[in-house]
C-alpha cells in the first residue's frame, strides 16, 4: 500500500519534468526523485540484511539527492543557462505525450504480470512511466543538461524496476553500478562544460556537424 | 561473497591481470616527460601481453571448465578475446609511439593531453579485461560501462568541436544503451528466482548455465532482447551506430585503432556471453542466435548502403568495423560450424583494421586531410603506410589470400551447408556491394594521379616492422590453421552455442 503510494507520487513527479522550463526546479525534482527510490527498500519489510541495505540505501540517497543535485547546479551556473527555450517538443505536446506513455506503461505493466513476474501494476506502471520519460527528456530537448538529467530520470527507472522485478543484487554489484553512474555524471559535467566553451552554448541540435 | 573456492594458483592470474593496468592508469598522470610516458606505456602494456600467455597457459595445463576465482574466470571464449586484446593493444601502443612522435614535433598536442592519455589508455585496458574476465554479468556490466567512461575523453584529445560533439554523441548513446543492458540483467535475476541460486551466485553466467532448464523462459527472452539492444548499441550493430562514424573519424589514430579494433569486440563479447546462457535456458533451439544473425544482417546491408557514399577515409573504415561486426553476429548466428568461423573472423578483423586505422592516421598527418579525393598516390609518396593502408583494405573487403577472405568464406560455406539460403543470400550480397564500392577508393588512394609533386617519404623501423608485422599476420593466418587452434575455437564456440 505505502510503496504504491510512493510510486504514484514519483508519476507526478515525471509529469512535473515534462512541464517545467526552469532547470534549477528540473534538478530539485529528479533528487527528489532519486532520494524517495532510495527510501524505497526500508519500506519492503522483506529485506534480510539491514545493515547492508542500510549503507545503501544511505550511499543511494546520498548521490541521488546531494552530490548530483551538486555537481549539475555547478554545471549550470558555469555553463551560465537558466531555462529550457524552444525544446523539439513542445510542453503542451510533451504533456500530452506524457499522458499517452502513461497509458501504455499501464498495459505494458498488466503485460508484465502474464510474464510471472509477480509485481504490483500500479509499481510497474510507474517505473515504465519513469524510463519513458527519461528517454524522452533525452530525445525532445535541446540543453545538453536537460538530456542528463534525462539519463538520470532514466536511470531512476531501471533502479526501481530492479527493485520491483530483482529484489536487490548483491551489494557489491549495487555499489559498483552506483559508482558507475556517479563517473557518468561526473564525465558528463565536464563535457558540458567543455561544449559550453566551444559553441558558446549548449543548445545540441548545434552538435549537426558530423553527418553521413 | 568474492572469496569463495579461490585456488591462489588461480586467483593470482586474475589479480595481476587488473593490477596491471591500474598501477598504469594512477601511475602514468605522474610521468612528465612524454617520450618517456609512451615508452613505459608500451612496457605495461607487454606486460599485460605476457600475464595473458601466462593465463593461456594455464588454461590449457588446468581443468576443462576453464580457471574460475569468486566471481572471475577465463574459459576458452574470455581467452580467445584477451588474446585478441593483447595483440590490438599491443599494436596500436607502439604504433602510437610513432604517432605522437610526430604530433609532439608537430606541437599539436600537450604534454598534460598526453598524460591523460597515458591514463585513460590504461584505464581503458584494464576494464576491458574487467569485461573479459568477469563470470558475474553484473560485474561485466561494470566492467562495459566503465570502458564508455575511459575512452570518452580520449575521442576529444584534440578539443575541436567535432571532436566535442562525437564525445557527446558517443557517451550518451552508449551510456543510455548500456543502461538497457542493464534492465536485461536485473531480469535474468527475476528468471532465475526458481533456480534457488541466491546471493552473488545468481548472476555467474556458468552457475546460470548449469540451472538454465530451471529459468523462467518468456522472461529469459526479454531479457536477452534487452541485452542485445544494450549493448548493440555499443558494438554499432545497426540501426543503433550513429555514434560509431563520427567517434571513429574524429578521435585520433591510435584511439580509432583501440575503438575500431577492440572496444567493439568488448561489448560483442558480452553480447556472446549471455547468448550462452540464453540458448541454453531455451533449450539450444536457436531463438537467441537467430535474433543476433537478424542484427547482423541488417548491420551488414546498413554498412555497404554507406560504403559507397563516403568520402573521408576513416568514415569509411568506421561503416567496415559497422559491416563486420555484422558479419561476425551472422557467424555466430548461423550456429554451428558458422560460429568458430566467426572467432576466427574477430581475430582477423581487428588485426586488419587496427592496421587500417593506423595507416590512414599517418597518411592523414602526411596529406593533412582524411579526405579521400585528396589522398591519392599513396603508394608512391609513402611506401610503408600506404602498402599498410591499401594491404588492410583490400584485406577488409574480402580478398585472398587473407585471412578475412577465408573465414568469411568457412562462414558462408557452414551457412550453406546447414540451408540457411536466405541468410546467406543476404550476406552475399551485402559482402559483394561493400567489395564492389571500396574497390573504387582502394585503386583511386593507391595508384590515383597527385595533384602535386612530393618527396618520397622515409619511415623508421619502427614503423616498418609494425606494418610488415600485421600483413604478414593476416596472410599467416588465412593460409595455415593448426587443428589445435581450430579445435579450441570450437571449444570456444560450444560456450556461446550453450552446449
Amino acid at each position: 500500500m505505502w510503496v504504491d503510494g510512493l510510486f504514484v507520487v514519483l508519476t507526478i513527479a515525471n509529469l512535473i519534468l515534462l512541464g517545467t522550463t526552469r532547470l534549477s526546479h528540473s534538478i530539485r525534482v529528479v533528487a527528489v526523485q532519486g532520494v524517495l527510490l532510495a527510501l524505497l527498500p526500508i519500506l519492503r519489510v522483506e529485506s534480510i540484511h539491514v545493515t547492508r541495505a542500510l549503507f545503501l540505501v544511505v550511499l543511494t540517497a546520498a548521490l541521488k539527492g546531494g552530490v548530483f543535485p551538486a555537481m549539475l547546479m555547478r554545471s549550470m551556473r558555469e555553463a551560465s543557462v537558466r531555462r529550457e527555450m524552444e525544446p523539439m517538443l513542445g510542453f503542451t505536446a510533451s504533456m500530452a505525450l506524457g499522458v499517452a506513455m502513461l497509458a501504455a506503461s499501464f498495459w505494458m505493466g498488466g503485460r508484465m504480470q502474464a510474464l510471472g513476474l509477480e509485481v504490483s501494476p500500479i509499481s510497474m506502471a510507474s517505473v515504465l512511466f519513469m524510463m519513458f520519460t527519461g528517454i524522452l527528456l533525452l530525445t525532445a530537448r535541446r540543453k545538453a543538461l536537460t538530456q542528463v538529467l534525462g539519463f538520470l530520470v532514466l536511470e531512476n527507472g531501471i533502479y526501481g524496476f530492479g527493485l520491483l522485478v530483482a529484489g536487490s543484487v548483491h551489494w557489491l554489484v549495487e555499489v559498483g553500478v552506483l559508482l558507475d553512474v556517479f563517473v557518468a555524471v561526473f564525465v558528463m559535467g565536464i563535457a558540458v562544460y567543455h561544449i559550453n566553451r566551444e559553441f558558446d552554448h549548449m543548445n545540441v541540435d548545434e552538435l549537426d556537424r558530423l553527418r553521413g | 561473497m568474492i572469496g569463495y573456492g579461490v585456488d591462489m594458483g588461480d586467483g593470482w592470474i586474475f589479480a595481476a591481470l587488473l593490477a596491471v593496468p591500474v598501477a598504469g592508469m594512477i601511475g602514468l598522470t605522474q610521468v612528465r616527460n612524454s617520450f618517456r610516458l609512451l615508452y613505459t606505456l608500451c612496457a605495461l602494456v607487454s606486460l599485460q601481453a605476457l600475464v595473458i600467455a601466462w593465463a593461456g597457459w594455464r588454461l590449457v595445463a588446468g581443468p576443462a571448465g576453464g580457471l574460475h576465482a569468486g566471481w572471475f574466470m577465463i574459459d576458452a571464449l574470455s581467452w580467445h578475446h584477451l588474446m585478441v586484446m593483447a595483440v590490438v593493444f599491443t599494436v596500436s601502443t607502439w604504433y602510437a609511439v610513432s604517432y605522437f612522435k610526430a604530433e609532439l614535433a608537430a606541437n599539436t598536442i600537450t604534454e598534460r593531453a598526453m598524460r591523460r592519455f597515458g591514463s585513460l589508455w590504461c584505464g581503458a585496458l584494464g576494464a576491458m579485461t574487467l569485461v573479459l574476465t568477469s563470470d558475474n554479468l553484473g560485474l561485466l556490466w561494470i566492467g562495459v560501462e566503465t570502458t564508455t567512461l575511459m575512452t570518452a575523453f580520449l575521442i576529444c584529445l584534440h578539443r575541436t568541436p567535432a571532436s566535442l560533439e562525437a564525445m557527446w554523441k558517443y557517451l550518451l548513446m552508449c551510456s543510455v544503451g548500456v543502461a538497457f543492458a542493464f534492465m536485461g540483467n536485473l531480469l535474468i535475476v527475476a528468471a532465475a528466482r526458481g533456480t534457488g541460486l541466491g546471493g552473488g551466485a545468481v548472476l555467474l553466467s556458468s552457475m546460470l548455465r548449469q540451472c538454465a532448464g530451471n529459468l523462467n523462459q518468456p522472461v529469459v527472452k526479454l531479457a536477452y532482447l534487452f541485452l542485445i539492444v544494450g549493448y548493440g548499441t555499443k558494438v554499432g550493430l545497426a540501426p543503433l551506430h550513429s555514434w560509431l562514424p563520427d567517434a571513429h573519424s574524429q578521435a585520433p589514430a591510435p584511439v580509432s585503432a583501440l575503438f575500431s579494433g577492440f572496444l567493439l569486440n568488448t561489448a560483442l563479447y558480452a553480447i556472446l556471453r549471455v547468448t550462452g546462457v540464453v540458448e541454453a535456458a531455451v533449450g539450444n533451439t536457436g531463438w537467441a542466435l537467430g535474433v543476433l544473425r537478424l542484427f547482423g544482417l541488417v548491420s551488414i546491408l546498413v554498412a555497404a548502403a554507406f560504403i559507397l557514399s563516403q568520402s573521408d577515409v576513416k568514415r569509411l573504415l568506421a561503416y567496415h568495423s559497422v559491416e563486420h561486426m555484422g558479419i561476425i553476429a551472422v557467424g555466430v548466428g548461423l550456429g554451428g560450424g558458422a560460429i568458430w568461423a566467426a572467432l576466427y573472423h574477430v581475430f582477423n578483423h581487428s588485426l586488419c583494421k587496427t592496421l587500417a586505422f593506423c595507416s590512414a592516421g599517418r597518411l592523414g598527418q602526411l596529406y593533412g586531410t582524411h579526405d579521400m579525393g585528396r589522398l591519392k598516390g599513396v603508394m608512391a609518396r609513402d611506401p610503408v603506410w600506404g602498402t599498410g593502408l591499401v594491404g588492410s583494405l583490400l584485406a577488409l573487403i574480402g580478398m585472398a589470400p587473407f585471412a578475412l577472405f577465408v573465414s568469411e568464406f568457412q562462414i558462408v560455406k557452414a551457412g550453406v551447408q546447414t540451408g540457411q539460403w536466405i541468410s546467406v543470400g543476404i550476406f552475399l550480397a551485402g559482402t559483394c556491394m561493400v567489395f564492389a564500392g571500396a574497390l573504387q577508393h582502394v585503386l583511386e588512394m593507391a595508384w590515383g594521379e597527385a595533384t602535386e609533386h612530393h618527396e618520397v617519404v622515409r619511415r623508421s623501423r619502427l614503423e616498418i616492422v609494425l606494418v610488415t608485422v600485421c600483413l604478414v599476420g593476416l596472410v599467416v593466418a588465412g593460409t595455415w590453421m593448426p587443428a589445435e587452434v581450430r579445435d579450441f575455437l570450437m571449444a570456444a564456440g560450444r560456450i556461446v552455442e550453450g552446449r
